[in-house]
């Protein structure tokens, strides 16, 4: 009897461990979209208030009308598609050889891939910014899509080749028994099944780009050119102390990223010990 | 759709993929027309250029530029000065530099220690909880992790703000009053800290379900007989639970170390290395040096050195891997 109530007290105070733990992962959270929702005289004042007493859409409008958003949002989202889509593709058709096709020089191009995957991108800042500058490139779109592409390439064509890996090459071998071409049996059977992996890879591209700041912050000097991060960065100067605005600016920023990343969140573990997202 | 493949072989002139196992490798001989020899460095052709030109030549790029004198004028100029180890030993030689790369170092070791520990902590904890609170805490991990940085940088400037900040409140509300007005970001240590509690927030997920997918993998067994051996908490963990996870734990620390080396979005989003440039690491050092001084070949040899301490890591993180066969080259 004794012993049961102990097991008892000893779960319930782990799982009171275990709340307050989760409490304090979700804190920020919550307190970025409860500020983003709060009054401004209830912020800037110095009574104790975790939950908001009243509630208001105004930060999402001045956020939104803030000098720069739409310009940002737009920039943002057109890097990181077309980012992403040439990854997507460069990776697919890389990641089909290095899975299913047998040649020589094939653990070269693996490692290349690997070691790509992991160079510190970050060091590479200053010789990347010669070259965009040499190029014209500066301030242009098309730069910081090519910085974003070889970020996500070689993720991209090493996660995609796990994946092709997965499908079981007889299903392909069936296919042109029956009278499918090579490309034929590989867009009519192994296509539609790397379906979950072509998602899972791009969203964990998107992500990549969406949030990166360091070569979006020395590659775009306009102010018309500035990414989201980069935007939000320059907060101090745009929104004076307008914390709401912030944190509304900043809730509807992390808004499709936590949508995307639960979506994949099951692949996220293992694909990026293999060597994988960076941080 | 219903050939068999009786039916089909033999009957198709067009050449079927032969099966595996005889494949021209087998018997030795390789009678593939060109074409098909050459697929698949077409296929591979787009990421391998662009991986060369984008990744391979600026890393050449860096060396070169780290043996140049490489200001505005040069760059303006377009002229190309060769100036040997000057950049190196103009680096070298600042007092400034070791100060900076003792912190960096600092932060670094110091993030990787408390996230390993932390994410270690947490992956035994999910492992007792119940369902309920397990999922509860995971999703929560989940929320952290996901938060972009930026915009998580933002939100903890808010927390940590000197005057309407919850922190300060909080701490004023528990009897510590002399937190009130409290400035976390007056000195370089401090802002630091709040940095690297920032970083760790965002990096305990990660490992947390890591290291628990790790325990997940123990047969259930063991434990048993651990018991039946009558091994205390301590002594299963350590002849149970510890040689599984000890493999994840020394990939994850490369990992964070890496990563925790690099850190750059938050440290400059918070006070640009400030106060006093305090707060500044290798990172931040090699941007002020480069973009923002236009001492290009300086920071080039920032660069280089930065590159040499994570080489050393990369390349043992890339033997483990390899070794430990997560990786099947």
């Amino acid at each position: 009897m004794r012993e049961a109530r102990a097991v008892t007290a000893r779960r319930v105070a782990l799982s009171a461990v275990g709340l307050v733990v989760a409490g304090l992962f979700a804190f920020p959270v919550y307190w970025m979209v409860s500020s983003a929702f709060k009054p401004t005289n209830q912020m800037q004042s110095t009574g104790y208030d975790l939950v908001p007493t009243s509630l208001t859409g105004e930060h999402f409008a001045s956020a939104v009308g803030k000098a720069g958003f739409g310009d940002a949002l737009r920039n943002s989202l057109t890097v990181t598609l077309v980012a992403v889509l040439f990854s997507l593709v460069a990776g697919l058709l890389a990641a089909v050889p290095l899975a299913r096709l047998r040649f020589r020089g094939r653990k070269g191009f693996l490692l290349l891939v690997l070691v790509a995957q992991m160079a510190p991108f970050e060091a590479l800042l200053i010789p990347m910014y010669l070259m965009m500058r040499d190029a014209n490139l500066l301030d242009q779109m098309p730069g910081l899509v090519l910085v974003y592409f070889a970020a996500t390439l070689p993720f991209t064509a090493w996660t995609l080749r796990g994946f092709v890996q997965g499908i079981p090459a007889e299903l392909e071998e069936a296919a042109m028994v029956d009278g499918c071409g090579r490309w034929g049996a590989f867009r009519r059977v192994t296509l539609p099944l790397l379906g979950p992996g072509l998602v899972a890879t791009s969203v964990f591209g998107f992500i990549t780009a969406w949030n990166e700041f360091l070569f979006a912050l020395v590659l775009f000097q306009d102010q018309s050119k500035r990414t989201l991060p980069v935007w939000l960065s320059t907060f101090q100067t745009a929104f004076g102390t307008d914390w709401g605005g912030t944190m509304a600016a900043s809730t509807l920023f992390t808004l499709p990223v936590v949508v995307f990343f639960l979506i994949v969140q099951r692949n996220m573990v293992a694909g990026v010990t293999a060597g994988a997202v960076k941080g | 759709m219903t050939s068999t493949i009786d039916a089909a072989v033999p009957a198709g002139g067009s050449p079927p993929a032969p099966p595996r196992a005889d494949d021209g490798r087998s018997s030795g001989r390789r009678r593939r027309p060109l074409g098909q020899a050459l697929t698949p460095y077409l296929l591979l052709a787009p990421a391998v250029v662009a991986l060369l030109a984008l990744v391979g030549w600026p890393a050449v790029l860096v060396v070169l530029t780290s043996f140049r004198k490489m200001d505005l004028g040069e760059l303006v100029r377009g002229e190309l000065v060769w100036t040997g180890f000057d950049n190196y030993t103009t680096v070298l030689g600042d007092a400034e530099f070791w100060k900076i790369t003792l912190r960096t170092v600092a932060f670094t070791a110091a993030c990787v220690v408390a996230t390993l520990l932390g994410g270690l902590v947490i992956a035994l904890l999910l492992r007792q909880l119940g369902r309920v609170v397990r999922t509860v805490l995971q999703v929560c991990m989940v929320l952290a992790w996901a938060m972009p940085v930026l915009a998580a940088t933002t939100v903890f400037q808010w927390v940590f703000d000197q005057r309407y900040g919850i922190l300060n409140k909080t701490l004023v509300l528990v009897g510590l009053d002399s937190f009130e007005g409290h400035n976390w970001f007056a000195t370089g240590p401090s802002t630091l800290t709040v940095i690297g509690i920032l970083v760790c927030w965002q990096a305990i997920p990660f490992v947390a379900f890591s290291l628990y997918a790790g325990l997940l993998g123990i047969p259930r067994e063991l434990y048993e007989a651990a018991g039946m051996d009558g091994a205390n908490a301590w002594q299963t963990f350590r002849s149970v639970t510890w040689p599984t996870l000890r493999p994840i734990v020394l990939m994850m620390t490369f990992l964070q170390l890496l990563w925790d080396f690099k850190v750059f979005a938050q440290v400059w989003a918070f006070r640009q290395g400030g106060p006093n440039g305090e707060s500044t690491t290798l990172p931040v050092l090699q941007y002020l040096k480069g973009i923002a001084g236009s001492h290009f070949g300086v920071a080039a040899a920032v660069s280089v050195l930065m590159v040499l301490v994570l080489l050393v890591l990369t390349v043992q993180y890339l033997r483990m891997l390899v070794r430990s066969q997560e990786v099947d080259l």
